[in-house]
């Protein structure tokens, strides 16, 4: 790209130390170890994005009061309160002993099954490797939310369209690092470009590890759990502490397209075998020769 | 800007692993909350997909019907063009009623991406609904001329085509189906696959059968009822194949969930036991009551439905499982080889 287009410094680069340019890979690394869980991603997210408030009832289970990803939230909080079995039975007072929380978002997976699914080309990936529903296209066939892995594409009954984190599309055409990760206090968000993000998610496995916390692991990098399945890697990965589940994820998530060739293969095949029986029931001279 | 190749290597035996202290999966979810998002689809996704089943394999009968004896199968002819152009017609209407925004219905022929058995399935049917219309002017036009001539001719040639498409407008929804993330369609695509097919020429034979007998051509009837018994008979193979891999790959929890139980009510009792009780019996008292055949026939297509639409809700039911789709996608149910089916635009 031509760098003479942008001779000052663009706000991600103070923000976030990122220079914007189309043709590279950008997303989020989200270390759920520094999560304060004070949600001010969603609120970020929504205000930018101007998506309307949703349900304002209590769930009751915990301090997530959001509940998941959808059409007008794209950004969730998960609050984990986990009570051990008591070690010593001075603990054994059910106050949860862990707290884990992390802002969920849409993954910007590298073969994104949403992207594959879309009939319309409403979806597309963008030139920054992001993936993301044209508006002024989409019929809200809904094909794209059963095929998403993560529940992360939903369909507004407002305006009958397809919605989800566009990873601030127009922000970073101008040059400004996402919503959700400038407001982050801890920078439990981090916006970047793929490779540094990786190299800076690995430090930070092997810092904790260093520390002691030896279940980390990353979550959506190539061949780590959520990356799995043909997905390729997960353009917004996280840093997790316990099992994918416990945070809402899968393990071991698939591309669905992989499995056109086997239903439409075997399907087409007895469809054909039927049709050969069907030459041989179906001939004969009149009134079926006494068969 | 620069196509960027992501490369999917073999992975290790089961897959990607977690740290050694995590263990195995034991049942954790986030609440019990849903972990994945269910399709909207309602019936009119389920009656489309019965119907088009039904429509395609019937001009496949239909197609070999005219090549084996044209004369003895017009009637068969006769009723699959009108069904198939008319069934084609209702089906799209479905599609578009289903869409969120369906003014803008146009836009699924806005581009083709074989990754999307929905985009590739639009052309599929659309090529079945215009070549079914045409085969079934030449039931229209009768008379001498040469414009008469040319066009049954070129409905006899559209009969061939329409047999073709049907197929693939018959089994497409099973890929369709498959391919998502909603644990039961997800967990047996090829079942899916054969399900979808044998019920589809199942329910088509029944049906051309009932119109046979309604039109005095019993023998034609006879014939046509066993290939339903055929078909549902090896239809019946596949719902059980399919049970048995949802089991295999830890979906118990949605076969014994409230649709689970209706899926296999319908699907193996009214369309797989009842039908062929009935042939079985039409058969062994000597044809002596039609009226087991019409039982037979009339149960195959209910049952055609149900598998449909029952499938339908119990992917429904299974998305708002966590449990059942985190069980499912655990490293154990990747598929062996990623490399072998490789779909989608050079990237």
């Amino acid at each position: 790209m031509d760098q003479q287009l942008t001779p000052y410094t663009t706000e991600a680069e103070r923000t976030a130390g990122v220079r914007i340019e189309p043709g590279k890979r950008y997303g989020f690394f989200t270390d759920t170890t520094v999560c304060i869980g004070c949600k001010a991603c969603e609120v970020a997210c929504k205000e930018w994005n101007q998506l309307p408030a949703e349900d304002m009832s209590l769930t009751g289970m915990s301090y997530d009061n959001t509940g998941a990803l959808s059409a007008t939230t794209w950004r969730h909080v998960a609050f984990i309160e986990q009570v051990r079995p008591a070690q010593d039975h001075e603990r054994d007072d059910g106050v949860p002993d862990r707290w884990l929380m992390m802002s969920d978002v849409c993954k910007h997976c590298a073969n994104a099954p949403c992207l594959d699914a879309c009939p319309t080309g409403a979806i597309f990936r963008t030139e920054f490797d992001t993936v993301v529903v044209q508006q002024d296209i989409c019929n809200g066939c809904g094909y794209c939310v059963p095929a998403c892995p993560f529940g992360v594409v939903a369909i507004d009954d407002c305006d009958g369209k397809a919605h989800k984190c566009t990873l601030c599309y127009d922000r970073l055409k101008g040059g400004l690092e996402p919503a959700c990760a400038k407001v982050c206090p801890t920078d439990s968000i981090r916006f970047g470009e793929l490779s540094e993000l990786d190299a800076v998610a690995r430090e930070r496995v092997e810092e904790l590890k260093a520390q002691g916390v030896e279940e980390a692991y990353l979550y959506g990098t190539p061949d780590a759990p959520g990356a799995t399945g043909g997905l390729g890697r997960l353009n917004a990965f996280f840093l997790l502490v316990d099992r994918p589940e416990v945070y809402n994820l899968p393990s071991a998530p698939t591309r669905p397209s992989q499995r056109i060739g086997a239903a439409l293969g075997a399907g087409l095949v007895a469809f054909a075998g039927l049709a050969a029986a069907a030459v041989t029931l179906l001939a004969g001279t009149r009134n079926g020769g006494g068969r | 800007m620069k196509a960027v190749t992501v490369r999917t290597r073999s992975p290790a035996a089961g897959g990607p692993s977690l740290p050694a202290r995590h263990g195995r999966y034991r049942g954790e979810t986030y609440y019990d909350r849903p972990a994945l998002k269910a399709a909207h689809w309602d019936w009119t996704v389920s009656s489309y997909i019965f119907l088009t089943g039904l429509a395609g394999a019937a001009q496949a009968i239909a197609a070999i019907g005219q090549a084996l004896d044209r004369d003895r199968y017009r009637g068969v002819l006769r009723n699959a063009r009108f069904l198939s152009s008319i069934g084609s017609a209702v089906g799209a209407g479905l599609l578009i009623a289903d869409l969120k925004t369906p003014k803008r219905f146009y836009n699924m022929l806005r581009i083709l991406r074989p990754t999307s058995p929905m985009s590739f399935g639009s052309y599929i049917f659309g090529a079945f609904g215009g070549l079914s219309w045409l085969s079934a002017l030449g039931e229209l036009r009768s008379g001498r001329g040469r414009l008469a001539r040319l066009v049954r001719r070129s409905a006899d040639v559209a009969q061939v085509g329409a047999g073709l498409t049907g197929a693939g407008a018959s089994t497409y929804t099973a890929a369709l189906m498959a391919s998502t993330s909603t644990p039961f369609w997800a967990a047996a695509p090829r079942w899916l696959g054969l399900q979808f097919a044998t019920s589809a020429v199942a329910s088509a034979a029944a049906t051309l059968s009932l119109a046979e007998r309604w039109g005095g051509r019993t023998d034609n009837s006879r014939r046509l009822d066993r290939l339903a018994a055929l078909a549902t008979a090896a239809h019946l193979v596949a719902s059980l194949g399919a049970r048995r891999q949802r089991h295999d790959k830890g979906l118990d929890e949605v076969s014994e969930s409230p649709q689970g139980r209706r899926l296999e009510l319908g699907d193996l009792v009214i369309g797989g036991a009842v039908p062929l009780a009935a042939y079985a019996l039409h058969r062994l008292t000597r044809e002596r009551a039609p009226a087991l055949s019409v039982v037979g026939s009339l149960a195959v297509i209910a049952g055609g439905f149900l598998l449909r639409h029952g499938t339908m809700n119990a992917g429904h039911a299974s998305a708002r499982k966590p449990r059942a789709y985190f069980r499912f996608a655990q490293p154990e149910n990747l598929p062996r080889d990623r490399s072998v089916i490789r779909l989608g635009p050079p990237r």
